[in-house]
């Protein structure tokens, strides 16, 4: 069974000309790493956070959102609070913002499953105990202030609370974009071995194409509330089929490069009140045509690989083309 | 330590500092640092956070005063606090500073527009300021209609090119962009790179840019120092130091950059082998 699975999911929030998801088709296989890549607005947030049914207020859904086989969309308060304690945990950006600095971290990290008396507490200590050693920290930290931990131990807190559910499927929201970079290695480093100690699903959500590149199995790329291109990390990056996804991978400074010019992507996105007619990268596009303004693309599989799906009318001028031209 | 530039005050460089220091307490933010910018040049500040490089860009835009230690702006030393409205405006127009978080930088209340005249209006009083607004939007990519807008129905993207155009509006020697385009998403960020790399071609303005991030090092720096602790660990032509870095931490930055093929193991060892050596 999938750890997460999203079909045709459709948000709307109030006082918006279009929705804010429109059609979200996502998987998350149990063990399996995935990327969510997309810049602000692209709906990558909303996406993970529709796993643990955290939605805007005001906000009405269509389509499915099944976490370990259950849909989360529908479900009463009692499952829901199951699923955010025991079989779904989100890392957020922030540790700083999603930890309490009056409290101690051994009461941050024992508070869900004791409240939900899923363990005792003392069961629970000693759980907190097992997981601040898996990631690297001792036994003493359950007697810290958040205030006296670095940012980057404090987040490896945050993945330690994120397990003591034991959870199927783990979203980690951009969770190392407040880290030094050099620390970011240590804690993508941790997360992919728990993952595969714990055969955790995880959704990692970030605006970086090549940490996505560098961590995942699969990635999603994701504009404007829609899924542009789905695939194998690999070969995803070294032939994108969306010309978003190859002008993402070209406009960023890059050290291997040479000096000179970016390929910057002229205009920016479409604003919420627009609606949209056709494909929502159209305007940007130099692939555009009048067909691409007026019908949106459906996502249609590569012929050599039916797992890479990419919702372009033009994919086919893409392929054979270096990614990074 | 690289060695002390010579001639701190030769005419060639538009900014020079030599041995600056600043304690917090116990915590040398800054600790004996050196470096010149040379007349349009433009030079890269890389570290991580607690390497003290934006409390030297602050030092250097005197938000912030040094223990020890000067900065010299067109071979004019820059003594402790500015005094007088005179002297405050005249080293305004000698450095002037972009901060990562367009969203904080400009008043919510204000027009585009307001908010260049006012700006217009302290430094240069005479002159014909609805000419000269136009002329700022034009150079930083903005239309007229952006003159009317609040803050608030901008873009990130577009705030940023605001807030250069309100540094660009005293006509500085200097431009301190403290991680300038570290809020920007990808797509907007070569946008805003491409337009700061056109602006220094245009008007000789010398930049000094302050950033984590390598990737930005490489495409808008000539030179680059490396800070870690307070310390220069590393400085000289960014290409040079980028393709063959001397010093270990400078090794490991680039090694942290995520990429295919990327080792997150490895560089967490290296990293904790860094830190106990």
């Amino acid at each position: 069974m999938n750890a997460l699975e999203i079909r045709g999911l459709r948000l709307r929030l109030p006082g918006t000309a279009r929705p804010v998801l429109d059609g979200v088709d996502l998987t998350v296989a149990a063990g399996e790493t995935v990327a969510l890549v997309g810049e602000s607005g692209s709906g990558k947030t909303l996406t993970s956070r529709s796993a643990l049914r955290l939605l805007p207020t005001g906000a009405t859904t269509e389509g499915r959102v099944l976490v370990d086989g259950q849909d989360v969309l529908t479900m009463d308060a009692a499952h829901l609070r199951t699923l955010r304690t025991r079989k779904a945990a989100m890392i957020f950006q922030d540790p700083r913002a999603a930890t309490n600095p009056l409290r101690r971290i051994g009461d941050f990290l024992t508070e869900s499953v004791t409240l939900t008396k899923v363990m005792t507490r003392a069961a629970a200590t000693e759980r907190a105990t097992e997981l601040l050693d898996a990631v690297g920290l001792p036994a003493t930290v359950l007697d810290r202030y958040p205030g006296q931990l670095s940012g980057g131990q404090l987040q490896r807190v945050m993945i330690a609370a994120a397990l003591m559910g034991d959870p199927t499927l783990l979203l980690a929201d951009e969770p190392t974009t407040a880290l030094d970079v050099t620390s970011q290695a240590e804690v993508v480093a941790l997360l992919d071995r728990l993952r595969e100690r714990f055969g955790t699903g995880l959704l990692f959500v970030t605006h970086d194409l090549g940490l996505a590149a560098a961590i995942s199995d699969r990635v999603c790329v994701m504009y404007v509330g829609r899924i542009a291109e789905t695939g194998p990390a690999d070969t995803l990056f070294a032939h994108p089929r969306h010309p978003y996804t190859a002008a993402l991978l070209a406009a960023p400074p890059r050290l291997d490069a040479p000096a000179g010019r970016l390929a910057a992507i002229d205009g920016q996105p479409p604003d919420l009140r627009q609606e949209l007619t056709g494909c929502a990268f159209a305007a940007r596009c130099r692939l555009a045509t009048d067909l691409c303004r007026t019908r949106a693309p459906e996502p249609v599989a590569a012929p050599a690989d039916p797992g890479h799906l990419a919702a372009c009318h033009h994919s086919e001028l893409l392929e054979g083309s270096a990614a990074h031209a | 330590m690289p060695d002390r530039p010579t001639g701190s005050a030769e005419p060639g460089n538009v900014l020079a500092v030599t041995g600056l220091s600043r304690a917090f307490g116990a915590v040398r933010a800054v600790d004996d640092v050196s470096f010149t910018l040379s007349a349009g040049g433009s030079l890269g500040i890389v570290g991580e956070s607690g390497s003290g490089k934006t409390t030297t860009a602050r030092i250097v835009v005197g938000l912030e005063q040094a223990d020890t230690g000067e900065v010299t702006v067109r071979g004019r030393p820059r003594h402790g606090r500015a005094r007088g409205r005179a002297e405050r405006l005249a080293r305004a127009r000698e450095i002037q500073m972009v901060f990562q978080d367009p969203y904080l930088s400009l008043d919510p209340r204000i027009t585009v527009e307001a908010a260049l005249r006012e700006t217009l209006r302290l430094h240069f009083p005479h002159l014909d300021h609805a000419r000269r607004i136009a002329e700022l939007l034009d150079q930083v990519g903005l239309g007229t209609r952006a003159a009317d807008a609040l803050p608030r129905h901008l873009s990130g993207g577009q705030r940023q090119r605001v807030a250069i155009a309100r540094a660009l509006a005293v006509e500085p020697a200097v431009m301190v962009l403290d991680e300038a385009v570290a809020a920007l998403d990808v797509s907007v960020q070569a946008q805003v790179l491409n337009l700061l790399a056109d602006i220094r071609a245009d008007t000789g303005i010398g930049y000094l840019f302050i950033t984590h991030d390598l990737g930005v090092v490489r495409s808008v720096t000539d030179e680059v120092v490396v800070m870690r602790h307070g310390r220069i660990v590393e400085a000289g032509p960014t290409a040079e130091v980028l393709a063959a870095p001397d010093h270990p931490y400078t090794r490991l930055l680039l090694e942290s950059v995520p990429r295919p093929g990327w080792d997150p193991d490895r560089i967490a060892a290296a990293r904790r082998a860094l830190a106990a050596g």
